[in-house]
């Protein structure tokens, strides 16, 4: 039996466009953000309407953007290039203004071509490759600043500190929501899947923050007082755990075929996933103390760094695989996303004994039966070998 | 492939090139006309074949214009490259992998050697000496094939030099470019070495996008070049103060002086004096390409005399074509052979990202750091692309260009995501046809028909 509150998040999310349109014909501005690093809760605070844009798994989107962008861009950029393109997308319609912090390059390089090509309006938050240094604060801070300007001056009103703490407040009830949620789904007798949680996530691109609160906190209350009631599998389960490129809303090949074969999704540590949520705290509520939040939190691939042995996205890495008690991790990475790509053969060596599978793909659907033969033995393996554990 | 004719430079040039001046190095050492005449016809032969196969598909192959004396010493400068580089790193001067397309004067202002991918590459490649062509490619590519099992197929071909320092192919003591726009792979590449068994140290200094009327770009830029010049002087023993920094920026300025002046009085001239092998040889040495930025800019003295010299007389360079389309070449790390191109009729005028870094000459005075971090900065290469895209159609007018080429590496995310972007404005703004042209040979003979193929059609349109 399913959650009651999963169907009023879907409700709440098929309501959403035609609310959006209400609320622009009532004057608000809808801004949609790409990347990583932009701070919501200081479009929120402004008054605007934050929209997470960024679809996957459509290879003829991803024909349209490569009409403007190359093959050799990864296919998130080419399908998010698409979608700004065709202006169909419910959401992508709606926005006044996009915002792109520069986490990744290519995500960079099609904020120009968005703004070049079909002339949306845009803005660019900077940050620094070296985000860990004293320097890097200190450029990101000034950066957090200017974006602030600029965000007040397209809203026409300033920046105000109650409503600037009201909106942390609100975010960080996400954050704690969708970790909560998290541990829920892993757990044996979890009354969600990680996909549930997954689709949950992505309902929060585009709902009211304030709205999408009270509805996590909903599910949460929901899925406790179930926790009970699915027992735990009898069955030898094989806990996979999705790390490398991220998997947004549409693209569920992976996803599908590892379920379809009988793994389980037990966590992430994906851009797109859980990594998003956490270790932000912010500790004062003015544009330098969100800089410093977000540059301390959980760094993206896009940022390199180059000490092995204190790189907070490995150790974060090996904390949730221990967290999340996965069987075996499963580095998905696009092609042409060299950021996570390059880091492949060194996240395994890094992991040492841990079953490692690298799928590396695009959003075109030729290499399902390579991928799933790959992932069918892969599952294989790791069911075998919990089997003679358990024997012994 | 089959066994090309051998290059040769002619005996009946001799006495004309030994009563030209030598050369005068960063290490205070000379050469003489008449030392380099000897390496060029006898030692260079025997030691590094491959550079003399005339073939056509050799991109790298020597200019045919042999009475362009500076062009001769040009060759010269690369194939001595090796030897120079292990002598002074015997001597322990370091060496430091950067990034292509920048000013190296804090490199060399700190005591070491930069040396750019494609620099790192060539060493590599002729620490095996009296290689055929086909068999130094071998070896090139078996270095690159190395570096992408070890990494990732999507990397670009630059992935070469970092599997030839992995690989200790060639000495290399710091790993430390400027980051940009130009490159997707730099970054992540750096970052793969923390995870192999050399203990060679790596620095990044950062290169903030959109910077413009941020003066908190340039002065995080320049709090890391400080730290990235007493890293090198840490290795070079070197004391390095303002002055020495400013001392270095004259000697680079006054390179990129003579280049930019090359450039000008080779676009205005009738007729044009020199191939494109030739002018971009001698004028993108304002970059320096040969690891000595005291050799770089004597050599562009000479060159420069020679160029004016010949617009002088209408001397037309050997191999320019009659009524040669003049082609613009855009993109980084790549570009067409010059060699087909002017057997379709056409010549190369200049190329986006090597003037870029000439154009911006660093202030002398006042903060050296900061005037460092300001000219970074200030590469109309690196700006937002609308702004790129405006300033080269400005260059490809200035340059009288017919059309243009924009070349992108197999790999390179960036300049791919650009390349319609850029041929776009360039066409809305000047006229000329534009075409862009995704390559994956990088510098290899074999296998190059597809561009070949794409690079001769559009000359032909023109």
């Amino acid at each position: 039996m399913g959650l009651k509150s999963l169907d009023k998040i879907a409700d709440a999310l098929q309501r959403r466009p035609a609310e959006l349109e209400q609320l622009r014909k009532a004057g608000k501005k809808v801004v949609g953000w790409l990347a990583y690093n932009i701070p919501e809760e200081i479009i929120y605070a402004l008054g605007l309407i934050p929209i997470r844009v960024g679809q996957g798994g459509d290879g003829r989107l991803v024909e349209v953007g490569a009409r403007h962008i190359s093959t050799k861009n990864c296919v998130f950029v080419r399908q998010a290039l698409g979608q700004f393109a065709e202006k169909t997308d419910p959401y992508i319609k709606h926005l006044d203004l996009v915002a792109i912090d520069a986490t990744c390059i290519q995500l960079y390089r099609l904020e120009e071509l968005i703004n070049f090509y079909f002339g949306y309006k845009t803005v660019v938050l900077g940050v620094p490759r070296n985000f860990a240094t004293k320097e890097g604060h200190e450029y990101f801070r000034k950066e957090v600043e200017f974006f602030t300007k600029k965000l007040e001056e397209f809203a026409g009103v300033t920046l105000e500190q109650s409503k600037l703490e009201k909106a942390i407040w609100i975010y960080d009830g996400i954050r704690q929501a969708i970790k909560t949620l998290y541990r829920y789904q892993s757990l044996n007798n979890a009354p969600l899947s990680w996909r549930e949680v997954s689709t949950v996530i992505n309902a929060g691109y585009n709902l009211d923050r304030g709205q999408y609160l009270e509805l996590l906190q909903e599910l949460i209350i929901e899925a406790k007082d179930n926790l009970s009631e699915r027992s735990g599998s009898e069955n030898i389960e094989a806990r996979i755990f999705l790390s490398g490129s991220l998997i947004p809303p549409g693209d569920t090949k992976l996803v599908d075929i590892i379920e379809h074969l009988g793994g389980r999704i037990i966590g992430d540590d994906l851009w797109s996933g859980l990594n998003f949520f956490l270790n932000l705290e912010i500790q004062e509520p003015t544009p330098y103390g969100v800089a410093d939040a977000y540059l301390d939190r959980v760094p993206h691939g896009s940022l390199p760094y180059l000490d092995l042995a204190s790189d907070g996205r490995l150790a974060n890495l090996k904390e949730q695989l221990k967290a999340f008690n996965a069987d075996g991790i499963i580095y998905h990475t696009l092609r042409y996303c060299d950021a996570f790509t390059f880091k492949a053969g060194e996240t395994k060596d890094v992991l040492g004994s841990l079953p490692f599978l690298e799928i590396h793909t695009e959003y075109s659907g030729s290499d399902f039966e390579a991928i799933r033969t790959r992932v069918e033995a892969f599952i294989e393996m790791i069911k075998s070998k919990k089997e003679i554990a358990e024997l012994v | 492939m089959a066994a090309s004719a051998r290059f040769s430079y002619p005996e009946e040039i001799k006495d004309k090139f030994i009563a030209t001046p030598g050369l005068k190095f960063k290490s205070g050492n000379t050469v003489s006309s008449a030392e380099i005449w000897e390496f060029m016809t006898k030692e260079a032969p025997r030691r590094f074949p491959y550079a003399f196969d005339a073939g056509t598909n050799h991109i790298g192959r020597f200019s045919a214009d042999v009475h362009f004396l500076s062009g001769i010493k040009r060759a010269y400068l690369d194939l001595t490259a090796k030897d120079r580089l292990l002598k002074e790193h015997a001597a322990g001067t370091p060496t430091v992998l950067v990034q292509g397309g920048q000013a190296m004067d804090a490199y060399y202002a700190a005591g070491a050697i930069p040396l750019r991918p494609g620099l790192i590459m060539r060493w590599a490649g002729n620490m095996d000496e009296g290689l055929s062509l086909r068999q130094s490619e071998t070896r090139g590519l078996n270095i690159l094939e190395s570096g992408r099992r070890k990494i990732s197929i999507d990397a670009c071909n630059q992935i070469a030099a970092h599997a030839a320092i992995d690989n200790k192919v060639v000495p290399v003591d710091l790993i430390a470019p400027y980051l940009c726009l130009r490159c997707s792979d730099m970054a992540f590449l750096v970052e793969t070495h923390r995870n192999k068994a050399h203990n060679i140290p790596s620095y990044l200094v950062d290169h903030p996008v959109d910077n413009e009327n941020k003066p908190w770009a340039a002065e995080y830029i320049a709090t890391e070049l400080r730290e990235l010049i007493a890293k090198i002087a840490l290795l070079s023993g070197k004391t390095i103060t303002d002055e020495v920094i400013f001392d270095e920026i004259k000697l680079e300025n006054r390179g990129r002086r003579i280049a930019l002046e090359i450039f000008e009085q080779w676009w205005a001239a009738d007729i044009p004096p020199t191939n494109s092998t030739d002018l971009f040889g001698i004028a993108h040495l304002g970059q320096d390409f040969v690891g000595d930025s005291v050799a770089s800019v004597d050599l562009l003295e000479q060159g420069k005399r020679e160029i004016l010299e010949r617009i002088k007389n209408k001397v037309k360079g050997t191999g320019v074509p009659d009524h040669a389309k003049r082609l613009f070449i855009c993109g980084s790390c790549v570009g067409p052979n010059a060699y087909h191109a002017q057997s379709a009729g056409a010549i190369f005028v200049g190329r986006d990202d090597n003037y870029s870094s000439l154009s911006v000459l660093i202030e002398e005075t006042g903060d050296p750091y900061l005037n460092i971090a300001k000219s970074i900065l200030a590469y109309p290469y690196e700006q937002r692309t609308e702004k790129r895209g405006k300033w080269t159609a400005d260059l490809v007018k200035r340059s009288r260009a017919d059309g243009v080429i924009f070349m992108y590496q197999w790999g390179c995310n960036y300049q791919s995501g650009v390349a319609r972007m850029i041929s776009d404005i360039v066409k809305q703004k000047t006229g000329v046809p534009t075409t862009f042209v995704e390559v994956g040979e990088l510098g290899r003979s074999e296998a190059t028909e597809q561009s070949t193929n794409r690079v001769e059609a559009f000359i032909e349109m023109v």
